[in-house]
């Protein structure tokens, strides 16, 4: 285990250097002069100028810039919004959590339908309900996610009126920014509305948190489909049959374990996926989140708040996706000892 | 004198031919790989069979909805929008515009990952190796957030749109064909032809390529379809192709304002993206379904 978590922290050290020299390089790239692009000052006197091109080293070579840039990450200054002039930190550190909130529930959500709709194709292997999941399947991940958020607006919100189609919450409740994960700002506030607030933001994320999950569900579904076959395949499941078990004894003792053991090895990539659908829904259903702030800064060619929004959002993909590596390895010890396979 | 034939001539296909065999088996794929030509057919020759113009408003024939309905005309037969477009016709056209330039877009991210892949599996050591660190940062960054990256640095527009797509789609082919090609040399029959004395070139070009090409071609259907929903979702986000362009996504865009009085010019050209995105999986699925057969026998 010391030698994989070794590996795993080299992998994230490297991939941390890597993403900070994408993005520093991107102020060279973006048109403008780079210092400004690093830092936002778009309004800065002459004065104020010399001093950042002091604490940036924009007079001493590119390597001397770059680690300035690092010192200036690791004090957790992304420098100033060129748009709105706030601090580019502190908008990360209110709109990551609802980003956070969204992705993470749309994976829950994604999981919990994908997974054991998959288990069930592979049961059914090369019958009508395989047929049927696979077809469904494969609509779901071709459907443009965009039209589909639209197409969700229309039906459950305009036409059914059940959901509501924007925002977090409902502009009635007051609810204290503390953590910015609403659901768990709710429950620390003393408002006596608390349980009506958290009803209304449960309604609030359901829509587009299925509309994100509708594709990453699918591609659980494939997955956990190929791995309870593969499981179903091997000698031990032959020996359990062979012992007596019935077969609902053999899914549920021995199958699904060890099928769930595979499908978790790949929700950190399918993560990464997620995040970008994430992205587009925000827009649609006006989620205050990092995405939909990314995007609008494009528009506003706010080239400091990209540089921050891409180091934020990949670091986070990361670090999910290093978490779940740990998770798998927790959960199979041929991951973390390759030794003890062969 | 002409040598007599003894033995019946026995055919050996080549791999790409044995694919083709194994592939036209299955009857869901064949309709997905007809749908396919269909939408090249139609992005090839859609300024000739399209009926009218992208651009050309009829302005007697506001938001005229689809012909079956019962205010439709049977001129418009998909309706118009607010500017008394007809819809077929800007389908028709965009056709050209979102699936085509995916197809485009696909081949050029293909030729160059192909090549740099192939350059990296022949080259050993830590340079390999950081490239496949790097490749794994790349690739675990999201598509669509590596092509708005880009997009920031070269500008909106449906120029820069390709070509952020074909640069977040090389690493994906690089590291198909690095793996490939990397698994294919250590195999007995390049060994062969090592012996005879070939350099890594001709090993690449003549043995190694058309046992790989399969593979390669697999990935292009499923970085197709990606370049589709990605040309039409950077189009529906206001980056890539500008309102005026039948682009689907864009079309998209321009009447979501109309969702609720006109409809169909919303899930017109959103069904537009589903089918040529179906018709794209279908045929890389029994692609890889037909390689996993001869895989098999």
């Amino acid at each position: 285990m010391l030698l994989f978590t070794i590996r795993r922290l080299n992998l994230l050290i490297f991939t941390l250097v890597l993403l900070t020299l994408l993005s520093f390089s991107l102020s060279y790239m973006f048109p403008g002069d780079p210092l400004l692009n690093l830092t936002g000052q778009v309004q800065a006197t002459s004065e104020e100028l010399i001093q950042l091109r002091e604490t940036y080293k924009f007079d001493q070579s590119i390597f001397h810039q770059y680690w300035a840039y690092l010192n200036q990450i690791a004090n957790g200054d992304l420098g100033t919004s060129m748009a709105s002039h706030l601090p580019i930190s502190s908008e990360i550190s209110s709109l990551l959590p609802a980003t956070m909130e969204l992705s993470l529930t749309a994976l829950f959500i994604a999981m919990v339908v994908g997974v054991p709709i998959g288990f069930i194709a592979a049961i059914k292997h090369r019958k009508f309900t395989d047929n049927f999941i696979l077809t469904f399947a494969m609509l779901g991940y071709s459907i443009p996610v965009f039209w589909l958020g639209l197409l969700a607006i229309l039906v459950f919100s305009i036409q059914l009126g059940w959901l509501p189609s924007a925002g977090q919450i409902s502009l009635l409740y007051e609810i204290k920014h503390v953590t910015g994960v609403q659901f768990i700002d709710i429950l620390l506030s003393d408002s006596e509305y608390k349980w009506q607030a958290f009803q209304d933001a449960s309604a609030h994320i359901i829509l587009p948190a299925c509309v994100i999950a509708l594709a990453p569900a699918t591609i659980f579904i494939r997955l956990a489909r190929t791995a309870m076959m593969e499981v179903l395949d091997t000698s031990y499941i032959r020996a359990a049959n062979a012992k007596g078990l019935t077969f609902a004894q053999i899914i549920y003792h021995h199958a699904i374990r060890n099928a769930m053991v595979q499908v978790i090895r790949h929700v950190g990539l399918q993560f990464a996926n997620l995040v970008t659908i994430a992205m587009v829904t925000e827009v649609i259903f006006s989620w205050p989140g990092i995405g939909r702030w990314l995007i609008e800064s494009i528009y506003q060619r706010d080239y400091t708040a990209i540089q921050g929004g891409l180091l934020v959002l990949s670091s986070f993909i990361f670090a999910v996706h290093i978490i779940i590596d740990f998770i798998y390895a927790a959960l199979n010890p041929l991951a973390r000892e390759p030794h003890h396979g062969t | 004198m002409a040598r007599e034939k003894i033995y019946q001539e026995e055919e050996f296909p080549s791999p790409l031919l044995q694919l083709w065999h194994n592939f036209k088996q299955t009857h869901v794929v064949m309709i997905g790989f007809g749908c396919f030509l269909f939408l090249i057919f139609i992005s090839i020759l859609s300024p000739l069979i399209a009926p009218y113009s992208a651009v050309e408003s009829h302005l007697d024939s506001l938001l005229l909805p689809p012909a079956w309905s019962n205010d439709g005309d049977i001129s418009f037969l998909l309706g118009t929008d607010n500017l008394g477009r007809d819809v077929l016709s800007r389908l028709m056209h965009g056709t050209s515009l979102t699936f085509g330039l995916s197809f485009v877009v696909v081949i050029i991210s293909m030729v160059i990952g192909v090549v740099i892949g192939s350059i990296s599996a022949l080259t050993k050591g830590i340079k390999s190796s950081f490239l496949n660190h790097f490749l794994d940062v790349v690739l675990s960054i999201p598509s669509l957030l590596l092509a708005i990256i880009i997009v920031a640095i070269l500008g909106p527009g449906l120029k820069n749109t390709l070509w952020a797509i074909i640069m977040v789609l090389i690493p994906q082919f690089v590291h198909i064909t690095r793996n490939a090609v990397t698994e294919e040399f250590s195999k007995d029959y390049v060994l062969a032809s090592k012996l005879d004395g070939a350099g890594s070139f001709r090993i690449l070009t003549y043995s190694i390529f058309p046992n790989i090409i399969e593979k390669i071609i697999g990935q292009a259907t499923l970085a197709q379809s990606a370049a589709i929903l990605d040309i039409a979702a950077l189009g529906f986000l206001g980056l890539g192709a500008p309102i005026p362009l039948p682009e689907w996504g864009a079309m998209i865009a321009s009447s979501i304002d109309l969702f609720y009085i006109a409809p169909w010019t919303v899930y017109l050209p959103g069904l537009a993206i589903l089918f040529s995105v179906i018709a794209t999986n279908l045929v890389g699925e029994g692609m890889r379904h037909a390689l996993k057969i001869r895989k098999a026998s």
